[in-house]
């Protein structure tokens, strides 16, 4: 840890728990947010547009059914349109933006997704 | 007791850790999704809930249920208890009826072993790709279904006349202006004899992800038939008139180009399923470290029966025979096997060909429709043969 020292401070401005106790409430800290993150869907791709279809498509299903797609820019026109006549909030205004994001991170010729599997169940 | 300093460099510490680790995390999150009883399944969608058979567990004839593919166009029923939980038979009948699980239970039972495809079964191998889940080879499985045939059931209600098509509504539960999941199939083939309310799924109740506590029981039709989560049955006059039987699940009445729309006036509604092999082993792109190869899969084909099942390891110039397993039922698949040895190291392809007794053969490129339903091209594996 000591050698290390040095280089994390000068990479993450992070001033290292100096006892036990702050250590502690930091992996408390570091716990919680992978516990946010453990088990849930993939993100989907950074870009101006990422958190609003996030917010408007994963109110109904996670964000797998939309990485594994493979569509043309009409496909998701039609795709997104069908979605908005099911309850997907969309402002009209975005929704050009909505099918350029979709159409620019899932196009035809990207390889197909890997899914994984079901793990074991672990004891926590 | 933390000291005020301490809090307060630790919580910036913490998030810039977890900031610096977050790509981990999500590689981490990415990695596991945990159902108790469905391990290695592949995750189509956790939710909506798609769990899909991968190729090493088409190992037996009867898949286990926690091997058995689960398919949900929506959130399954949050809660049905088996005490209150109700089945009504209504429309087109002289007496309405309305059945709790006991009276079902009372009713003369016959079981069916059937092989269950989803219509969008190798979705993902059609190109142009389409819209839907990606499904590969293992949208399917067997197993052996046992309840009240619905003919019984219909003829206690008594239907009229002009009651032609039999309407399942199940307890799905629809999100957003989703519209509920209703089909409808004929009353030929709803009055055959093996045709069910299936109760019992490999000899015990229907788990909750496959349609407990009853599910209609389509055999040898498309998955969406087998309705689960019952709990209407309505005759109808004509077809059900809803989403999920127009303009879904219809497959055109001539062939299309790839890309063209489905013109819904020329189409008519999936029924039962195609004539099909897939190859479960070897994995296409392993590397074998043995010339011996046990080339093995399954091959089925809806209403009617698998006549045989042939290999070819010269891109379809030759075909050899796979030898069929014995287990063999009306509506079940047929396991196959074809032991080869490769003449020398180097790369090979494997063809997997099935004919069945209405005379149909899988095709060197399947049938491409706007929805990827029914795909059934000849199945293809490559493997590398080492030394």
């Amino acid at each position: 840890m000591s050698k290390l020292e040095p280089v994390l401070r000068k990479s993450f401005f992070v001033v290292i728990p100096s006892n036990a106790r702050d250590l502690q409430f930091c992996i408390l800290f570091i716990f919680l947010c992978l516990a946010r993150a453990h088990g849930q869907s993939p993100e989907l791709p950074a870009g101006p547009m990422q958190a609003k279809v996030t917010t408007a498509c994963t109110e109904c299903h996670e964000s797998r059914i939309i990485v594994q797609q493979r569509l043309s820019k009409g496909a998701w026109t039609k795709e997104v349109d069908k979605m908005v006549k099911w309850g997907a909030l969309v402002d009209p205004a975005d929704r050009d933006s909505f099918i350029d994001y979709l159409s620019v991170n899932f196009p035809p010729d990207k390889a197909p997704e890997l899914m994984p599997r079901v793990a074991s169940a672990k004891k926590h | 007791m933390i000291s005020r300093r301490n809090f307060l460099i630790g919580i910036p510490a913490s998030v810039g850790a977890a900031g610096a680790l977050h790509p981990l995390i999500t590689w981490a999150a990415d990695q596991s999704v945990y159902v108790p009883g469905d391990e290695g399944m592949i995750v189509r969608s956790a939710r909506f809930f798609d769990l899909e058979m991968p190729p090493e567990f088409f190992d037996s004839w009867l898949t286990p249920v926690p091997h058995f593919f689960v398919r949900n166009h929506m959130h399954e029923p949050s809660m049905i208890e088996a005490d209150t939980w109700q089945l009504t038979i209504g429309g087109e009948v002289e007496k309405p009826l309305t059945l709790g699980l006991a009276d079902l239970k009372k009713m003369a039972s016959h079981s069916v072993t059937n092989t269950l495809e989803c219509a969008g079964n190798g979705r993902g191998f059609q190109q142009p790709h389409v819209p839907g889940v990606q499904w590969q080879k293992g949208a399917v499985g067997t197993a052996r279904f046992s309840g009240p045939r619905l003919r019984d059931l219909l003829e206690r209600a008594g239907v009229k006349p002009n009651g032609k098509h039999v309407m399942f509504h199940g307890l799905d539960e629809v999100p957003g202006k989703v519209p509920p999941f209703i089909r409808s199939i004929p009353i030929e083939k709803a009055n055959d004899s093996d045709t069910l309310i299936a109760l019992q799924m490999n000899g015990a109740p229907l788990s909750k992800h496959h349609g407990f506590p009853a599910r209609a029981l389509v055999p040898g039709w498309i998955g969406a038939a087998s309705c689960k989560w019952l709990s209407e049955i309505k005759m109808l006059e004509k077809e059900f008139d809803g989403n999920f039987m127009k303009p879904g699940y219809r497959y055109p009445n001539h062939p299309l180009k790839p890309g063209d729309p489905l013109n819904v006036d020329d189409s008519h509604p999936l029924t039962a399923l195609n004539v099909k092999s897939i190859i479960a082993a070897p994995v296409d792109g392993s590397t074998m470290k043995s010339k011996m190869l046990h080339v093995h899969g399954a091959a089925w084909a809806g209403e009617a029966e698998i006549v045989k099942v042939e290999i070819s390891t010269d891109d379809g110039g030759t075909w050899q025979p796979a030898r069929l397993d014995r287990e063999q039922a009306k509506y079940a698949w047929r396991l196959w096997s074809y032991a080869w040895k490769a003449p020398k190291p180097g790369d090979y392809t494997f063809l997997s060909r099935a004919t069945d007794s209405q005379g149909r053969v899988q095709p060197a490129t399947a049938d491409w429709n706007p929805s990827g339903y029914l795909y059934n091209a000849i199945d293809q594996v490559k493997v590398h043969v080492e030394a």
